[in-house]
């Protein structure tokens, strides 16, 4: 066997079977790099992925069978692989790799470690193990036909959080509470309603109108005092949605009154919102069955799913939708919650038919359950062949890198259409690290706006912190010269510190926060500002790093960055059904993408209280646990070198 | 033929739906029917053939034929992840067979163990598309000529170690979509002010146009005349990997097989001169093939190489 090693220099062939290499993920990428390694004369493998298998992998995580769904999608990897190259030597892990077992030991323990993920948050963490443990990474993402591959190694190459990343498109709560535009704001605005009813309420996530809009107020002073008044009076109701919805016993077709109808009219009533505005146009109920009913198209040759229903369509949806979640509900018993998941059928439908009534009332086109389930679940289209691609050039790097040949290494961008130079694959050379990261730099350092007398210590910890520093497990000090602990990663230990504002503990402007993650081996020393000015929905700012300071690409197609993903995941799925959202995502910088790729997935997390996010991810919780994950869209780009 | 494709059955069942579900979200429904009604023929399944075979067989295709006359060999086993490890001995396409089938139980998968260049002309007009790979120049040219007259699409492609190629010959006139975001005739926005939000046009709508285009054949475009002035000019455009298909194939032709590494001395001379004669025919220096190119052409790795190369041939043109 040893005497037949191709084109590869013996050398090399020889280091390879000895070499431990670690591929974190076993989904698109992942089974295709699996698949190279192994044939390329790898031996010791080791692959982790806390997702279990879903039928629409089967398109191109060629590795698994249909017999396979539900199954770990690591422990399976591994056992097709064993039987096309029993000889390797395979470890299968169905974990999270945030796990704190997968320490910085752990990590040296390979010469490689190469990524197959699918979000930003894990994305982060392995960079910053990697950097801890001082071992070669190999990043990677695709989406659709657009791939990327590059090297990241410590003090030589930038880091994978060293250019500043934009962070998730927001919408301010008043597009989604009174002014919506797009189909998608009705769409946040349905999820968010799912939740409000049937799941966990999130003070972040209102679906009722908002009175504090600003632009709703014909007089400045008018806009405060209705602030003021919304802040202590609650909404516009005293009662929650829920306690609300609970009080009707959830009959769907008082629910469909209050949301089409009353809040409507109540909308219509704060008249400067339309003064520029197409007007909403409220449903009723009993209206809307009297109308002539619309012939709905026969399925014919689409998709059942693909079809866009009549507003009588989706009002019986609603009704039957409602009902089911009701009765689901029911079910499990008293406090019970419901979570989102774009695979769970009900869920789906009530999501669809909201939405698709919210645009009906604002006078949109109506989308069908195809459409809005790609973009309440933040669904990326996939295919085999840009995985393999990238699959295919990760080995290559993950060649010269074992040669410790950084020098010839690249990031690598697959475009969907030739360049210029009639190129389909385009390489760059790597960027020196960034000296004012606020990861790898030798003493990171950041800068944070906030206002000291408003943001509670759990905001910080949850949304600042984990969410925006992408830490898994924080320490925090105040530099007060006492080392007043702030926050303690141990469970708790500084639970009693969470509601409390900043302010409570003598934090003011310029103040300094030394902040750990030892698990991440990171330490981060945060500087307070202290801002009564922020704009509203805005919580906190980090200094010096606005997304629109990115550069204008000079070659347009070539600008990217890697993909973030659109998925949080921190748990082994332990549940059979599969809610696994897509492979990885690359945000490209073309006018060719649909916006629905573009969108970023903010996790649904208990306990925190977020802001209006684009679009959430939908994984189910029975199969993880919602961790912060950073959001990705990457308008960043990159100046194609030759 | 692949105008006149019958979406044989219309619907798409459940179970179709749910598994090529995240590929219909990229390439539309529309696509995903022409691929489930269109066979296509796959001659070699070494390295290169094994993953073509996965990723058609993992796009839905109606029916994939997979074509081998040769053994499985340690080194063919070694190279691609469909074959037993106890296949030695056995046709390399019956071996890949029950592998290939388990990556996708609705598409008809089918051994074929004769040599390719056996076949009469009408075996190969039963199918849409057709990808040669380890096959004779004249081989390729042969059916590159006759596929033109049927509309069936040929792609050809190998892997020489590190280097690699694909070609792909659509027709004369190969008629396709291209989507295209619908332009919206902006409003005059000047008296709207900051705040006017008006209901957008869906900025994801889209529009198809339709176009034509042509791609030369095979033959023709190993048959370019650098003599003249124009091919002169673009001569440093061409990736020297052209000139060093040229040699290959014939080295193929000549010796009928590939150069390997156990007659690495012997093949090696006889490319240096192969290089030479080829070059001296098409008029240009030895020098543009610089003589390291034999260390880099012994037998094929295996898959990585392959992917560098190859694309699904129906999405894009490398060349």
């Amino acid at each position: 066997m040893a005497k037949l090693v191709g084109p590869l220099r013996k050398e090399l062939a020889e280091s390879l079977s000895s070499c431990r290499v670690l591929v974190v993920g076993a989904g698109g990428i992942g089974c295709e790099l699996l698949k190279n390694l192994v044939l390329t004369g790898f031996k010791k493998i080791e692959v982790i992925d806390l997702d279990t298998i879903d039928v629409s992998n089967l398109n191109r995580q060629f590795l698994f069978q249909k017999k396979h769904v539900g199954k770990s999608k690591a422990q399976v990897a591994k056992e097709s692989v064993l039987r096309f190259c029993p000889s390797a030597n395979i470890t299968a892990y169905h974990d999270s790799i945030m796990n704190p077992d997968y320490n910085v030991e752990f990590f040296r323990n390979f010469q490689l470690v190469m990524n197959a993920l699918d979000n930003r948050a894990a994305r982060n963490h392995v960079n910053r193990m990697c950097l801890a443990a001082d071992i070669p990474l190999i990043e990677s993402g695709t989406a659709g036909y657009l791939g990327q591959v590059t090297v990241i190694k410590k003090g030589q190459t930038e880091c994978y959080e060293c250019q500043p990343k934009p962070t998730q498109k927001t919408f301010p709560g008043c597009t989604i509470r009174n002014t919506p535009s797009e189909p998608i704001h009705c769409i946040v605005w349905a999820k968010y309603l799912y939740n409000q009813l049937f799941g966990e309420e999130d003070a972040d996530q209102e679906v009722s109108p908002d009175t504090a809009d600003p632009e709703a107020a014909w007089n400045p002073a008018d806009a405060a005092a209705r602030a003021t008044a919304s802040n202590k009076d609650g909404d516009i109701k005293r009662v929650s949605t829920k306690e609300w919805a609970r009080s009707t016993g959830y009959d769907p077709v008082k629910l469909f009154n209050k949301l089409f109808k009353d809040d409507i009219m109540y909308l219509l009533t704060m008249d400067k919102l339309w003064k520029k505005r197409k007007a909403p146009l409220p449903l009723d109920w009993t209206e809307i069955h009297h109308l002539e009913f619309s012939q709905e198209e026969a399925c014919g040759t689409g998709l059942k799913d693909q079809q866009v229903l009549g507003v009588q369509g989706y009002a019986q949806l609603f009704h039957r939708s409602v009902e089911t979640l009701r009765s689901q509900l029911i079910e499990k018993g008293e406090g019970a919650e419901l979570v989102w998941d774009k695979d769970d059928p009900p869920a789906m439908d009530f999501v669809t038919a909201a939405a698709n009534l919210r645009m009906n009332v604002f006078s949109m086109n109506m989308k069908s359950r195809f459409d809005v389930k790609s973009m309440a679940g933040n669904i990326i289209p996939a295919i085999a062949t840009t995985n393999a691609v990238i699959a295919g050039l990760i080995v290559l790097e993950a060649l010269k890198t074992l040669n410790s040949e950084f020098d010839q290494c690249r990031t690598i961008f697959l475009n969907k259409q030739p360049n210029p130079r009639k190129k389909l694959l385009v390489p760059c050379a790597l960027d020196p690290p960034n000296p004012s990261c606020y990861v790898c730099a030798s003493k990171p350092e950041v800068t944070v706006k906030l206002n000291v007398h408003k943001t509670i210590v759990q905001a910080l910890q949850d949304k600042i912190l984990k969410e925006k520093f992408g830490m898994v497990a924080p320490d925090v000090q105040i530099e007060d010269g006492k080392g007043t602990i702030l926050i303690s990663s141990e469970e708790g230990e500084t639970e009693a510190n969470n509601n409390k504002f900043l302010s409570d503990f003598g934090i003011r402007n310029g103040s300094r926060l030394q902040v750990d993650d030892f698990l991440q081996d990171y330490t981060l020393l945060v500087n307070l500002i202290h801002s009564e000015e922020l704009e509203k929905d805005v919580e906190f700012e980090v200094v010096g790093d606005a997304p629109d300071k990115a550069p204008t690409p000079s070659v347009p197609e070539e600008g990217k960055n890697i993909a973030n993903g659109n998925k949080d995941s921190a748990q082994p799925s332990t549940s059979s059904k599969a809610a696994a959202e897509d492979d990885d995502v690359l945000i490209v910088d073309s006018d060719e993408e649909p916006s629905s790729s573009t969108m970023e997935a903010s996790p649904e997390s208990s306990n925190r209280k977020r802001k209006h996010h684009g679009t959430d991810t939908d994984d189910a919780a029975s199969k993880r646990k919602r961790l912060d994950q950073q959001p990705a869209d990457d308008d960043e780009d990159i100046i194609a070198l030759d | 033929m692949i105008d006149t494709i019958e979406k044989e059955e219309n619907i798409i069942s459940e179970e179709e739906a749910a598994q090529y579900d995240r590929q219909i979200r990229l390439w539309g429904l529309d696509a995903q029917k022409r691929l489930r009604g269109s066979r296509v023929l796959l001659v070699g399944l070494r390295g290169l053939g094994a993953e073509v075979a996965k990723n058609l067989i993992l796009a839905g295709v109606k029916g994939l034929t997979l074509l081998d006359h040769e053994q499985v060999t340690e080194e063919s086993r070694r190279a691609q992840f469909l074959i037993p490890v106890d296949a030695d001995g056995q046709n390399q396409a019956q071996a890949s067979l029950e592998r290939a089938q388990l990556l996708n139980p609705m598409v008809e998968v089918k051994a074929d163990t004769d040599a390719v260049g056996s076949k009469p002309d009408d075996f190969f007009f039963q199918f849409d598309a057709v990808c040669l790979t380890r096959c004779s120049k004249d081989l390729m040219v042969r059916v590159d000529q006759l596929c033109a007259s049927r509309n069936i699409k040929v792609f050809c492609g190998d892997v020489f170690g590190y280097h690699g190629y694909m070609f792909s010959d659509l027709g004369q006139e190969h008629h396709y979509v291209e989507e295209k975001p619908k332009v919206v005739k902006g409003s005059n926005e000047a008296n709207d002010g900051p705040e006017a939000k008006k209901p957008k046009v869906d900025p994801n709508e889209t529009t198809m146009v339709k176009k034509t285009v042509s791609f030369c054949s095979f033959k023709a475009a190993l048959e370019v005349d650098w003599t003249n002035e124009k091919a002169k000019n673009n001569l440093k455009r061409i990736p020297v990997d052209y000139f060093l298909l040229q040699v290959l194939l014939k080295f193929r032709t000549d010796k009928g097989r590939d150069p390997q590494p156990d007659s690495f001395a012997e093949d090696s001379q006889l490319l240096l001169q192969i290089r030479d004669d080829v070059l001296e025919t098409m008029g240009l220096s030895s020098e543009l093939l610089p003589n390291t190119f034999v260390r880099f052409t012994r037998p094929r790795l295996g898959v990585s190489q392959v992917d560098r190369v190859e694309q699904n041939g129906t999405e894009c043109r490398l060349f």
